[in-house]
């Protein structure tokens, strides 16, 4: 039986190694976790588990402290509640833009090839090409037009850098539905708007669906935008985690208490498309 | 369905698009084109259509310039090596869970979770991960090297800093190779693999000779992607070294973005931003050249 014996071993090694993968994946989170609910006196110990649970660390990122950051410089800090709103609100403006373009879009270019390959293409371009080789000319536009730290600035351009997902997604489930219904409606005399909106916008909505919220998830993290374009009133989440991480120094329980509050929403989107990230990831070229 | 679009759909399909990234993508891009052929800056006190024209100064000066050659490099490194690195490690882990085993749909849910976390967040977690105190050194390190562990400063040296950019990529980004990967290699018909399985290959022959060629244009698309993503790198070394210690650990888009904001050398910034932009797109070219249009 040596060839069973080979198999078990095998088999061993495969549970083995996803063992080890998933520990690597799982311990940096399971240590912020324990950080976020452990108070002072137990940041710099080796165990997970906190003997003193507390709250504390939530608690201090909701008001404004002074605190001595590094070499010495007081920093303000700023509490997450404007940060946390802002974020929601351009998120969830700019996704709902992405989309409705998005959508009208796709529709022109799965039934008609209205934008024609060419313009198809150029917008993935935007997605490519790194943030940062656009962000200065932005800034420049954006103070001409006196629009800096505003949210209005964030929403247009981050719908404009998302809308290429919209359109790709959505061009993938819209190319899925069959031509017929449409054609059906348009003999009954609907117009071409009517069949738009009462005919395929209704099948189309599962796509609308997954393609808001993978944008959403995009728009949510992004940090380098926001972090040139705002300044005091329009600052989002990234933005604030960043300069708060930096601010505090060795604050380690709130520090670790914001990452979990910044996580929250994008892993309850991410596990809600899960079977759609691959799609999404792919600007639809690759089927989940 | 008729031919031609009727008007209305016509509008709506190409309207807002169009005005929507012309005006808040083309436009600037003009402007940036202009802008990095003048010598300007907020500081001069005039608006930049007023600066003058130096022609290809900037450019000349972003090539003599060793900050910005080395931070060129040193995200090309960057770039190649988490991109093998999260490759073949995502390969190799699409393979093994390919089969039935118990409990598959929760490992592979462990398995892409970071892929949701915003990289701030995954930056602050690392952050937390490395410092003096942190479990690397107080649980593993101490585990193998003793007390001394505690007395290693990740950030301060410019090696073990870039070491823990890598280290939060790959955590990151490992599960979205392996994602891509695993639907590929499931979506590899049956029939083929049982056909080699009765032709008697051996399974390596199996994934060599019919598993990966049918999964390679997906490969090349994983990879470019990736590329694309890891080159733009900016959240990861803004948090954990902030491009430390010293210059360090800056990549490209660091170096752009503190040119312009910190330094508000704005006419600079533009032009290594044409430059890394015209890089980006040969490179992306020559690439697609090479695995899809050669010798056809």
């Amino acid at each position: 039986m040596k060839f069973h014996g080979t198999r078990v071993l095998l088999s061993a090694l495969k549970y083995i190694t996803i063992g080890v993968f998933i520990l690597w994946v799982l311990i940096p989170v399971a240590w912020v976790v324990s950080l976020a609910f452990k108070p002072y006196a137990e940041w710099r110990v080796s165990y997970f588990v906190p003997k003193n649970f507390t709250w504390n660390n939530f608690i201090v990122l909701f008001k404004s402290e002074a605190f001595i950051g590094i070499m010495g410089a007081t920093a303000i800090v700023e509490p997450v509640t404007k940060p946390l709103i802002n974020s929601l609100v351009v998120t969830s403006l700019s996704t709902i833009m992405a989309v409705m373009i998005g959508f009208f879009t796709a529709y022109g270019a799965s039934r008609y090839n209205t934008p024609g390959p060419f313009g198809l293409f150029f917008t993935l371009l935007t997605r490519m090409l790194p943030p940062a080789t656009f962000v200065t000319p932005i800034m420049v536009y954006y103070s001409n037009l006196k629009l800096l730290d505003t949210h209005f600035s964030l929403i247009i351009l981050y719908s404009a850098v998302t809308v290429t997902y919209g359109i790709w997604i959505l061009k993938g489930f819209i190319d899925a539905i069959p031509i017929e219904w449409e054609e059906a409606a348009m003999l009954e005399g609907a117009t071409p708007i009517k069949t738009l909106f009462k005919v395929v916008l209704p099948i189309a909505r599962p796509g609308l669906v997954v393609a808001g919220l993978f944008i959403f998830l995009l728009t949510w993290t992004e940090l380098l935008f926001a972090l040139v374009l705002t300044n005091v009133y329009a600052v989002t989440l990234p933005v604030h985690i960043s300069k708060y991480v930096g601010a505090v120094g060795q604050l380690y329980g709130p520090q670790a208490a914001l990452a979990l509050i910044g996580s929250v929403i994008p892993i309850a989107i991410g596990y809600a498309i899960q079977k759609h990230l691959v799609t999404g990831f792919t600007f639809g070229m690759v089927r989940g | 369905m008729p031919e031609k679009p009727p008007r209305e759909i016509k509008y709506l399909a190409t309207l807002p698009v169009n005005i929507l990234l012309n005006a808040v993508l083309i436009i600037p891009f003009a402007i940036m084109i202009y802008l990095a052929f003048l010598k300007w800056s907020p500081a001069m006190g005039m608006n930049w259509w007023e600066a003058p024209i130096t022609g290809l100064t900037n450019f000349a000066r972003a090539l003599g310039d060793a900050r910005f050659i080395t931070a060129l490099s040193r995200t090309t490194i960057y770039t190649v090596s988490v991109v093998t690195i999260e490759f073949f490690l995502g390969l190799a882990l699409a393979y093994i869970m390919l089969g039935d085993f118990v409990g598959k749909k929760a490992a592979i849910a462990i398995t892409i979770y970071p892929l949701m976390l915003p990289p701030v967040v995954v930056a602050t977690i690392f952050y937390l991960m490395f410092q003096s105190y942190g479990p690397v050194n107080n649980l593993f390190l101490r585990a193998i090297i003793g007390e001394d562990a505690l007395r290693i400063y990740w950030f301060l040296k410019p090696d073990t800093a870039f070491i823990t950019l890598l280290i939060a990529d790959i955590w990151q980004w490992t599960p979205f190779m392996f994602l891509i990967m695993y639907s590929a290699l499931s979506a590899v018909p049956k029939r083929l693999v049982e056909a080699a399985e009765v032709l008697g290959a051996s399974s390596f022959t199996i994934f060599w000779k019919v598993r990966l060629p049918l999964i390679k244009p997906l490969i090349i698309v994983a990879l470019v992607l990736r590329g694309l993503e890891a080159f733009k790198m900016f959240d990861y070394a803004f948090i954990m070294t902030g491009g430390g210690p010293g210059t360090t650990t800056e990549t490209v888009s660091m170096y752009i973005y503190r040119t312009a904001i910190l330094y508000t050398d704005i006419s600079y910034a533009a032009a290594m931003s044409l430059m890394i932009l015209a890089m980006i797109i040969v490179v992306v070219r020559a690439f697609i050249w090479y695995f899809f249009e050669k010798g056809r």
